[in-house]
């Protein structure tokens, strides 16, 4: 009787067996296709739960996910009975030894555990009264982190073997491809937004912002950070953040090469680490978290046109759990680095428009000058044929106090004109200046001609010429760039009343020079230096000196520095004042030859 | 009397030309634009001793019109073209085509009204001079078909 029972029992435990290994594979099949197809979201998530409780015969499961940033385990998910409120949200602090459990465990050591007799397990924490045997199961990410952990009990002692342990491995493993292919999703979705952002905004600032806001979508992380490099300056400057560092936006952050993220922003190489202040390169300046905070660093080069513009930098708070690793990962990097690129071809793409935007509205504001120029020069001589007759009639006047009164009106009157058409002349000059007449020239000979047109014969100001040799010709307007070089030898002479040094140079740019004044590659450049000991130019107005109409002299409209700018621009050349205030100005030019370099030169 | 043509769109400076040159003793008539100019050049007997016109009233190059008519007239009027907004170009062309000078109307520092007086008298002294060559020549041809 007892063996027939047995052999009963025995059948349908062989029966349970047969039928609970046909669930199993139809859900591990089902919920296979569903991870590829849907992802990980919380619906999958339970599904995969209630299947790995359903395979292993369990009473209860959970399944609760690791954040690193606070060191914590929690529970997202439940399956089973007898689940209070507290418990659907219970968390698990890591760094706490006592409090870790069974859960913690398998958390930190990336393995599977089980237990049949909880009572004398040294990891179990007790949370529900009947519970004999645990299990369970870490849920892996590409890195092979414990993104989160499947744990299932039992009322039963010894209740989970070997085959539970294997099916619920081949589960755990369907919600780490679900949880991977989310992953990939978002970051998929946010690069796409990032991509579209970049095309359709052309103003920086917003640009900048909303890509600093997206990159959250394809990286983890504490906070983001966007750099440009101002060239006039040589400083990265923030042009975009997300937390505390809002209120830095449009400051200075970094002289180029200066910290890690000013290296990053002089040599283009992506920088990623973890503990960034142990560096020699730290300084620790200009940071979204405390020094202390900082556990991970990652920044990349901005590069447009193979020029490095800027930085984009990410920053991860120290895991408040020792033993997982918070750094960003080889794929986060690949990650930002396509971020970065992207948006470097957004910020040439915007600078171009302004570029244009610029362009068109000089060449509007020339045609208009023209025209009004025309019309104010033809005023002005009616003005001085009216000046020149009431001359003539004064001659004709007997000498008195009155006549001599109005002869000096008359003569001031005079002056007011010649002063008006001195102004009308340097209109005309800007709106010419960049209309080129190119040949072949000598760089050199036009530097001198400039000196010994400009610089005085007597002067308290020294002269200093060091004119590069082995410079090759250079395609350019001879008379417009003498011009442009005798603005700035007046300029020169003229901040130094009290006697003085002008410094003129001419060279060759070698590559390496090329690279440190992050020149175009692939071409060649002519440098001219005008330096001098005067007052220099301080930071605030190293922009404006260029704009039209802006003097600090008495004399002259301030439309020189405009015109030698709109001289060297229409030579695709660069102009830029980079003297320290107080130590003296000094202005260089960068001139690009017509030729472009050969690989092997 | 010496007979001038001032030409120039602007009222003003119409009436500024022709008091200057008036002064100087010269009989001035004005004309405000090209069209004006070429009629009045054509209806005249005997022609204007010098015109001086203006570069740019209609059209950019209008004063080389007026050039071009005044000495299909009389090859011997001298005219003086005046520029505004240094027109260097347009200057050059009036010079090649027979101008006697051209003057820049806004010159800092020059009193261009006396620079103009100046001119003219010249222009009328080389207009003089060409047509008593000329006179001479007939009277030597004459005389030695005599």
């Amino acid at each position: 009787m007892s063996d027939c029972e047995s052999t009963t029992q025995h059948a349908a435990r062989a029966e349970e067996h047969g039928l609970r290994a046909e669930q199993f594979l139809r859900d591990l099949n089902s919920l296979f296709a569903e991870a590829v197809r849907t992802g990980g979201d919380q619906a999958f998530l339970q599904r995969t739960l209630d299947a790995c409780v359903r395979a292993v015969r369990g009473r209860r499961g959970f399944l609760a996910l690791v954040h690193y940033e606070s060191g914590e385990v929690e529970v997202c998910n439940t399956s089973g009975e007898g689940w209070s409120d507290l418990g659907r949200k219970m968390r698990l602090h890591l760094a706490q030894e006592t409090s870790r459990g069974i859960t913690g465990h398998v958390a930190l050591t990336t393995q599977p555990y089980v237990t049949g007799d909880v009572d004398s397990d040294p990891y179990y924490l007790r949370y529900f009264d009947d519970v004999k045997s645990e299990i369970a199961m870490p849920v892996l990410g590409p890195n092979g982190q414990t993104r989160g952990i499947i744990n299932i009990d039992s009322e039963r002692p010894n209740a989970f073997d070997a085959d539970d342990m294997a099916h619920l491995a081949a589960l755990a493993q369907a919600a780490a491809i679900a949880l991977g292919i989310e992953g990939f999703r978002s970051r998929e979705t946010a690069l796409i937004e990032i991509g579209k952002t970049l095309t359709t905004t052309l103003d920086i600032e917003s640009l900048m912002n909303k890509v600093v806001a997206m990159t959250a979508e394809a990286i983890r992380f504490e906070d983001c950070s966007a750099f440009l490099i101002d060239a006039q300056t040589d400083h990265l400057i923030l042009k975009a953040t997300r937390g505390p560092l809002a209120d830095k936006i449009g400051a200075a952050a970094y002289h180029v090469g200066d910290g890690i993220t000013g290296w990053v922003a002089k040599y283009g190489e992506p920088v990623r680490m973890e503990d960034p202040q142990s560096d020699p390169r730290w300084r620790g300046r200009l940071n979204e978290l405390t020094t202390d905070e900082i556990g991970a660093f990652l920044a990349v080069p901005i590069i447009s046109r193979n020029k490095i513009v800027g930085v984009l930098r990410v920053v991860r708070r120290k895991s408040h759990a020792p033993w997982f690793s918070n750094r960003f990962t080889e794929t986060d990097e690949r990650v930002l680095l396509t971020i970065a690129s992207q948006l470097g071809a957004a910020v040439e793409n915007a600078r171009s428009h302004a570029r244009l935007v610029r362009s068109e509205r000089m060449a509007a504001w020339g045609e208009l000058s023209a025209r009004s120029a025309h019309m104010i020069g033809n005023r002005t001589f009616a003005l001085k044929g009216d000046l020149n007759e009431l001359t003539y009639l004064m001659g004709t006047l007997a000498e008195s106090e009155q006549r001599r009164e109005i002869i000096s009106i008359v003569e001031s009157m005079g002056r007011g004109i010649e002063r008006l058409e001195e102004i009308l002349r340097e209109f005309r000059d800007f709106v010419v200046a960049t209309q080129l007449h190119a040949a072949e020239c000598d760089i050199n000979t036009i530097v001198q001609e400039a000196v010994e047109e400009t610089f005085p014969r007597r002067s308290k100001v020294r002269l200093k010429l060091v004119l590069g040799e082995g410079i090759p010709l250079l395609s350019c307007d001879e008379k417009k760039l003498k011009r442009a070089f005798s603005e700035l030898i007046e300029n020169a002479v003229s901040f130094q009343p009290e006697g003085g040094e002008v410094r003129i140079s001419s060279s060759l740019l070698s590559p390496e020079e090329r690279a440190t004044e992050r020149l175009a590659h692939g071409r060649e450049y002519v440098q001219l230096e005008f330096a001098d000991k005067g007052p220099g130019v301080a930071g605030e107005m190293k922009e404006k000196i260029f704009l039209p109409f802006f003097t600090s002299r008495v004399k002259g409209m301030g439309l020189g520095l405009s015109i030698v700018k709109g001289i060297v621009e229409a030579h695709q050349g660069l102009l830029r004042e980079t003297g320290k205030p107080g130590k003296g100005a000094r202005f260089v030019i960068f001139l690009p030859l017509g030729n472009q370099e050969n690989g092997s030169a | 009397m010496s007979r001038l043509l001032v030409v120039d769109d602007e009222d003003e400076v119409r009436a500024a030309l022709k008091r200057r040159l008036e002064r100087e003793g010269y009989d001035v008539t004005t004309a405000s634009s090209a069209g004006d100019a070429v009629e009045v050049i054509q209806s005249q007997s005997p022609s204007f001793d010098v015109v001086v016109t203006d570069m740019s009233m209609e059209e950019t190059n209008s004063g080389l019109k007026v050039l071009q008519d005044a000495i299909a007239h009389d090859i011997f009027t001298e005219v003086i073209v005046l520029t505004a907004y240094g027109n260097v170009a347009n200057a050059v062309e009036s010079m090649r085509r027979g101008a006697f000078d051209y003057l820049e109307k806004n010159v800092p520092g020059v009193d261009i009204y006396e620079l103009l007086a100046l001119k003219v008298g010249q222009a009328m002294e080389r207009r003089r001079s060409a047509i008593s060559t000329v006179r001479r020549l007939e009277e030597y041809a004459i005389r030695q078909v005599q």
